[in-house]
Formats: structure tokens, C-alpha cells, sequence
């Protein structure tokens, strides 16, 4: 039960400050992916299926909120969280470099997922390629640094998490 | 497969292929599922924490802007006290020709609480819902030109789709021109509005400023949209390839007007 509560706490803090603070940040150009970020976190932290269960709700929610391409973000964040989340038996998880690498990874498989749809063909490859990549390594940076401070202050994920 | 791993994993991985198939099923029929509500409810829960984290943004955002508006102010008091004894001018020549006045839209201003879109958005939430006298179709404006229309009302906020919305398309003229086009917005191969439906026979210069034409019915005439940054000519040859610098500045929206529009697009 308290799983399922942090899981909404945090999954309602992503969209209000994807949808505020955020997404001022995206138009300029520096995208924070925190959909995957937080999916990546649920995935460590809970193992494969509360990482995929996260991302199902978590992206569903995005969907929703943009309008176009019901499930789109649900399907990418859901397959993300349980590879994750399967990633997480056999990595060192709490291992910075380990946790940028998974993110860095993990952003630019769901930026470069998410945007194709909104591309017509393959002629924008340079533009996808740049909002691929500023977005893997901003989100692969703050993501490991929460992570970190995320580990001091609550313990190294070892400690928590329960399969469902 | 599933024999071989254990219990724990075996429930995740059927997690998971149903989570995708829910997934793809959404993907095929989304389009087809009501979701309006759906966002109502998600407006209602959001506009309160949205207000309280923009609170310390929006505080600095109006002490610069303060400054600005200052200087813009004596400037336009005497651009103001200029066109009005044009304008009164304009009146009189309009009488003598029988032609009908201009109507002055109201404004209502009303607070931008979020953005929608994963780079450029598409659509904004607005503070005032249908309690605040908002309606489908109403037109949003900020001092700089058109922002896009309102497209779903909730009884306390309301969403409204940008120019940059994929499905959005405006009537549009370049100033002084008449050549008449439409605005829509590409994502590919870079994220533009551009102005379509330009026969290439039409004569267009870069720096030109393009104003809604009335002629979509959706908006009022006469509003800023942009200026021409760039044309090239389409593949085809038919048409121009007309690239618009939008007015309105999409990244920094946080106080938008309304103007009342023709209402509700009719049900298909």
C-alpha cells in the first residue's frame, strides 16, 4: 500500500513539473525527460514489474495530456520500466556511472520512440538526432544526481522494493 | 519460457505483454475513445499545484517584465494619441462612403497554468473555465499576436490548442498584399509554421507581416501571426514555401487574452 502511494506521490510531482517549470526548459530546447527518468527510478528501485506498471500509468497520463497518439508513452515507458526493472538483478545499482549510462540510455530510446511520431520521414534525422541527444545526457546528468542523493538520504536501492 | 523463470518474473513479464497490448489497442482506437473528460479531471486535480509552482517564476517573470512595459507604455500613449486623430479621420471618410465601422474585441486576460508537448507545445491549460464565461472557440491573443483557440472548456480551466497543435490550420493574408494562405505547422524536417497554399505566381518579400484573413470563420480578421523569415518554392513548383516567424512567443506564455469567437465547431 505505501508502494502504491509513493508511486502516485510521484508520479503526480513528474507531470506537475513537466507540465510547469519543465516544459519552459523543453521549448528552449533542453528536454528533462523525467517520464523516463522516474520509470528508470521505479525500475531500480521495485524491480520489473513495478517499473513496467509505473511506466504504463505514468505514460498513459502523458498521453493524455498531449492529445494525439493515445498510448504511445504507455507502451514505450511500460516496455522501458520492465527492462529496467530486469536490468536491475544483474547491474550495480548503486553505481553512478552505472545509473547515468541506464538513464542516457533510457531517455534517448523514449525521445527518439516519442518523436517518431510527430516526424513525417526521415529527412529531420539531424534535428532528432540533437533533441535525442541533449535530452539523454541533461536527463542522464540530473537523473544520476538525484539518484545519488536519493540513495544517501533513503539507502542504496538494495534495501527497498517488493515484486509484484 | 515462462516455465523456466520464476514466479516473481513470470508475473512481470505477463504484466508487462498486457500493459503492451493495452498499449497498442489504445494506439489503433485512441482517436476514437472520448478523452476530454478524461483531462477535465486532470486539469481540476493539477491547477492548484500548478499555480503554486510557477508562484516564484511568475514573481520574478513580472518584476522584469515591469520594467519593459514602462517603456513601452510612454511610447505607445503617444503612438495611441497619433492614431487617434487618424482613426477619427478613417471614421469620417467610412461614413462618406457607407462602408461599416470597426468593431473593438473585448479582452478577457486570464493565467496560462501549463503547457502540453514534449518540445514545442501544442496546447496550454488556462486559469478561467466555463464558470468564467469561457467558451469553445474563443480566439487567444497575447499583446504580440495569435496564440491559437480555445478547444476544450472544464467548469474552472480550459485547454487551448496552439499554432503548433499538429491539426491546427488558420486563414491567413500577408499585410498590405492580400495574398491569402494557410498557416499550419510541420514538425519535419525542423519544427516551423509555415504558410501553405501559396501560388507561386504571388509576390512575397521575407520581413512581411502575415494577419489572420477572417476568411476561415474560426478568426476574427486582422490579427498578428508573424512575419515571413523565409520562401522557397515547393518541389512541385505550384506553390511557395513560405516559413512564418510566429508573433507570439510560444516558449514564454504565462498571461494570455481572450477574445470571444464564432463558438463551437459543429459535431461530425
Amino acid at each position: 500500500m505505501r508502494g502504491i502511494g509513493a508511486a502516485l506521490t510521484g508520479m503526480f510531482t513528474v507531470l506537475l513539473l513537466r507540465s510547469t517549470l519543465l516544459a519552459g526548459l523543453a521549448a528552449r530546447g533542453i528536454v528533462f525527460d523525467v517520464l523516463a527518468l522516474a520509470t528508470v527510478f521505479w525500475g531500480l528501485r521495485g524491480g520489473a514489474g513495478w517499473g513496467a506498471s509505473f511506466g504504463f500509468v505514468i505514460g498513459l497520463c502523458a498521453d493524455l495530456d498531449a492529445a494525439h497518439w493515445l498510448g504511445r508513452h504507455a507502451l514505450g515507458l511500460s516496455l522501458l520500466g520492465y527492462l529496467v526493472g530486469r536490468l536491475s538483478g544483474t547491474l550495480v545499482r548503486d553505481s553512478v556511472s552505472t545509473q547515468f549510462l541506464l538513464l542516457v540510455l533510457a531517455t534517448a530510446a523514449h525521445q527518439a520512440w516519442s518523436i517518431a511520431f510527430e516526424l513525417g520521414g526521415f529527412l529531420a534525422w539531424p534535428e532528432v538526432l540533437l533533441r535525442v541527444v541533449v535530452g539523454a545526457i541533461a536527463t542522464g546528468i540530473l537523473g544520476a544526481t538525484v539518484l545519488a542523493f536519493t540513495n544517501r538520504w533513503k539507502g542504496p536501492f538494495a534495501a527497498s522494493g517488493k515484486a509484484i | 519460457m515462462a516455465g523456466v523463470l520464476p514466479p516473481a518474473e513470470r508475473r512481470s513479464s505477463a504484466l508487462v505483454a498486457l500493459y503492451a497490448g493495452l498499449s497498442f489497442f489504445l494506439l489503433m482506437v485512441g482517436d476514437r475513445i472520448p478523452q476530454a473528460s478524461l483531462r477535465s479531471i486532470g486539469s481540476t486535480l493539477f491547477s492548484p499545484l500548478d499555480r503554486v509552482v510557477l508562484a516564484g517564476d511568475r514573481l520574478a517573470a513580472a518584476w522584469l517584465e515591469n520594467q519593459e512595459l514602462h517603456t513601452r507604455l510612454v511610447r505607445l500613449e503617444l503612438e495611441n494619441a497619433r492614431l487617434r486623430v487618424q482613426a477619427e479621420e478613417n471614421r469620417r471618410l467610412r461614413e462618406q462612403l457607407d462602408l461599416p465601422g470597426f468593431r473593438d474585441p473585448s479582452l478577457k486576460p486570464v493565467e496560462v497554468l501549463a503547457l502540453s508537448g514534449d518540445r514545442i507545445p501544442s496546447a496550454i491549460t488556462l486559469s478561467a473555465g466555463g464558470h468564467g464565461g469561457v467558451h469553445e472557440g474563443d480566439i487567444v491573443v497575447t499583446s504580440e499576436g495569435l496564440v491559437g483557440r480555445v478547444a476544450e472548456v472544464y467548469p474552472f480551466t480550459s485547454r487551448a490548442s496552439l499554432l503548433t497543435d499538429p491539426n491546427s490550420a488558420v486563414a491567413c493574408e500577408v499585410e498590405s498584399t492580400g495574398v491569402l494562405g494557410i498557416l499550419r505547422f510541420t514538425a519535419s524536417p525542423k519544427p516551423a509554421l509555415g504558410l501553405t497554399a501559396v501560388p507561386f505566381a504571388d509576390t512575397v518579400v521575407v520581413g512581411q507581416r502575415v494577419l489572420t484573413s477572417g476568411l476561415s470563420r474560426r478568426y476574427p480578421r486582422g490579427i498578428p501571426v508573424g512575419r515571413v523569415s523565409s520562401i522557397g518554392k515547393d518541389p512541385g513548383g505550384l506553390v511557395q514555401t513560405i516559413t512564418i516567424e510566429p508573433a507570439a512567443r510560444f516558449t514564454r506564455l504565462r498571461h494570455v487574452f481572450l477574445i470571444a469567437g464564432p463558438g463551437p465547431e459543429p459535431r461530425r
